[in-house]
């Protein structure tokens, strides 16, 4: 929960953070020192026996060495995050079955043909799968090579600053997904159909983040990077560029952590088990994987390989 | 730097210990003491308009015996040094709260450099083929051309540690550092109790000046990196600093010092608390280096010696 802002950067302080995540400036201390009027020598006493105790490094804290008992000390809280924004489920399960079965319909030639017909469910699994979302500002560097004004090597430097504002980019954390299939599902979420809970599906699993907020931090960072990477390219001249170096200063970096509903489908077509991913939004949006008719494939070849011979005989 | 006052300079006098009521001296720029009577260990608190309270530590991880056993590896390891070196005892030891300051900023950087792109050139060339005949072929070789660049650079900078004691140097420091900064905590005096602690013996400006320093190295790797080009060269930047902030952190250092020789002074070893990584300066014995390059230089002319007469 945030406690306020980096007097640097803009950022979101967390009631535990020692120092900003993004710039690394301390944290305001949340509970003042009780005021002490002048020096004194104070001793730590043991909670347990009242001894004289003094801090250990084996037990990396104070130690009594009459009674053994360990002090706690006040560590960075560093939790793993857990999702705080659900999306809604707004398809069924009867939605999900139907729309891998249109979705395999369009799969083309190259597929048996009783794909459609012959496919059988096998599993559906609802679930929501976890992310994080990130609005930031921040002023990108970068420098490269490109082909534009290049003399006798091909290539030929360029540099240059922007100022960027990402919102809503979202950085996959899911474990039952793939971080490509995560991205080409996001697209298609209505970021506004939201609720605190997860609602629309009942029994439908909720992925755990799997990370430490402070590992978090650094992923979304490393996305920020990334996102600053592809838009610099936009600014680049030529259409050939290579070693291209961004530095980036986010003078703000919010994230939210997400919940997005989906759909994970297992189908049997012969002998063998293929997956699919449904969006629990919109049916329109099917990824995964479906069988490949290799006979087809082996006739189209052959057919092609026949027709080329036969024109070249033909022109000989 | 941060809210930075002067280094607390004059011995504390007039303190008690809370356990027996005797009287306790802490010596000038320390933080904790022991009581002679009772040897309670004591932490000093002080108004905070007294000095700088440090606002983060690191503990000790390292106990005294693995710290005296990796010291003792280490000049076992250690070559050319003075006889009794590798075989004498730790004389002292002591596990100290180092004071120093973790600086942080945001940095922007103006360059400019020649970047080198590699081409490739082909020529012809004439020379005589095994029959002796002249045959013209072709080879490729490899030319740079510069071209001039200048940019911007920006980044935050954090994590650039110096020392704020004059007992031990920055580059003792550097050669032991990195400390994990993932495990500092918020200063509490829990973590000092039965532990030497300094205050700082620098002033907050001598620090920062040592820490731009060290950002400027820091900023001259990165820069180096951001370069495109297969190469670089004549690469000059200029750094300005903003938001800088510097805050007190005390570092768990072992400090141990070796009397191999009484004629000789005791060879001081420093050993990071945290992490076991050390630094010393062992006595080298130049005798041995001078036996040693001799027997090299003797080993090599015997062995052109025997290649010859092979």
């Amino acid at each position: 929960m945030s406690v306020g802002t980096c007097t640097r950067c803009s950022s979101p302080l967390e009631r535990e953070d020692l120092r900003c995540a993004v710039c690394a400036l301390p944290a305001p201390r949340m509970v003042e020192a009780d005021g002490v009027r002048e020096a004194v020598a104070q001793i730590l006493r043991c909670n347990g026996c009242g001894a004289a105790v003094q801090y250990s490094a084996e037990v990396q804290a104070p130690k009594c060495d009459f009674c053994n008992s360990v002090m706690e000390i006040e560590t960075p809280d560093d939790p793993v995050e857990q999702a705080e924004v659900f999306l809604d489920f707004t398809i069924s399960d009867a939605e999900a079955r139907e729309a891998l079965k249109a979705w395999l319909g369009t799969k083309g030639f190259f597929r048996p043909n009783d794909l459609q017909d012959r496919a059988a469910v096998d599993g559906l699994k609802p679930l929501w799968w976890v992310g994080w979302m990130f609005d930031a500002h921040a002023g990108v560097c970068w420098a490269a090579d490109s082909d534009a004004g290049s003399g006798r090597s091909a290539w030929a430097p360029h540099s240059g600053r922007f100022e960027m504002r990402a919102d809503n980019v979202v950085v996959p954390a899911s474990v039952g997904l793939e971080a490509e299939e995560c991205r080409e599902l996001v697209p298609y979420y209505d970021l506004a159909r939201n609720s605190t809970e997860p609602k629309g599906h009942p029994g439908a699993t909720v992925e755990q983040f799997t990370v430490q907020r402070s590992a978090a931090r650094r992923i979304i960072s490393r996305a920020l990077e990334g996102v600053a990477r592809s838009r610099a390219r936009n600014y680049v001249p030529g259409s050939s560029v290579r070693n291209l170096h961004v530095s980036v200063l986010p003078s703000t970096l919010t994230s939210k952590h997400l919940a997005f509903p989906a759909f994970v489908l297992a189908y049997r077509y012969g002998d063998k088990l293929y997956r699919a991913v449904v969006h629990g939004q919109d049916a329109s949006c099917v990824l995964g994987e479906a069988p490949i008719a290799w006979g087809k494939i082996i006739f189209v070849s052959v057919a092609i390989i026949s027709m080329i011979a036969l024109i070249a005989s033909a022109l000989v | 730097m941060g809210a930075v006052s002067a280094a607390v300079e004059a011995a504390l006098d007039g303190l008690s210990c809370e356990s027996c009521g005797a009287a306790l001296n802490v010596a000038a720029g320390e933080r904790t003491t022991r009581c002679p009577y009772c040897a309670s260990p004591a932490v000093v608190a002080r108004p905070r308009s007294a000095g700088e309270e440090p606002t983060f530590v690191v503990g000790f991880v390292i106990p005294e015996e693995d710290a005296r056993t990796r010291a003792k590896a280490w000049m076992r390891s250690t070559w050319f040094v003075k006889s009794g070196f590798k075989e004498a005892d730790v004389t002292d030891m002591r596990g100290v709260y180092l004071p120093a300051y973790l600086y942080s900023a945001s940095a922007r950087v103006g360059y400019t450099a020649s970047i080198g792109e590699n081409y490739t050139v082909t020529e012809t060339y004439t020379t005589t083929d095994a029959n002796g005949k002249s045959v013209t072929r072709t080879r490729t070789r490899v030319e740079t051309e510069w071209r001039s660049l200048s940019g911007e650079w920006s980044a935050y900078l954090d994590d650039v540690v110096v020392t704020a004691s004059r007992g031990l140097h920055n580059e003792e420091l550097e050669a032991i550092e990195p400390y994990d900064l993932r495990a500092l905590r918020r200063y509490t005096p829990k973590i000092l109790s039965g532990w030497l602690a300094e205050d700082p013996s620098r002033t907050a400006a001598e620090c920062a000046t040592m820490a731009r320093e060290e950002a400027v190295q820091q900023i001259g790797r990165r820069v180096s990196a951001f370069m495109p080009g297969d190469s670089h060269r004549e690469l000059r930047y200029k750094t300005s600093f903003a938001h800088e902030h510097g805050a007190l952190v005390l570092l768990p250092v072992w400090v141990l010092a070796v009397k191999y020789d009484p004629e000789q002074p005791a060879v001081r070893m420093v050993l990071n608390g945290q992490t076991g990584a050390l630094v010393g300066r062992p006595p080298r014995s130049w005798t041995k280096v001078t036996i040693a390059i001799v027997a090299g230089i003797f080993a090599l002319a015997l062995v052109i010696y025997l290649g010859i007469e092979a």
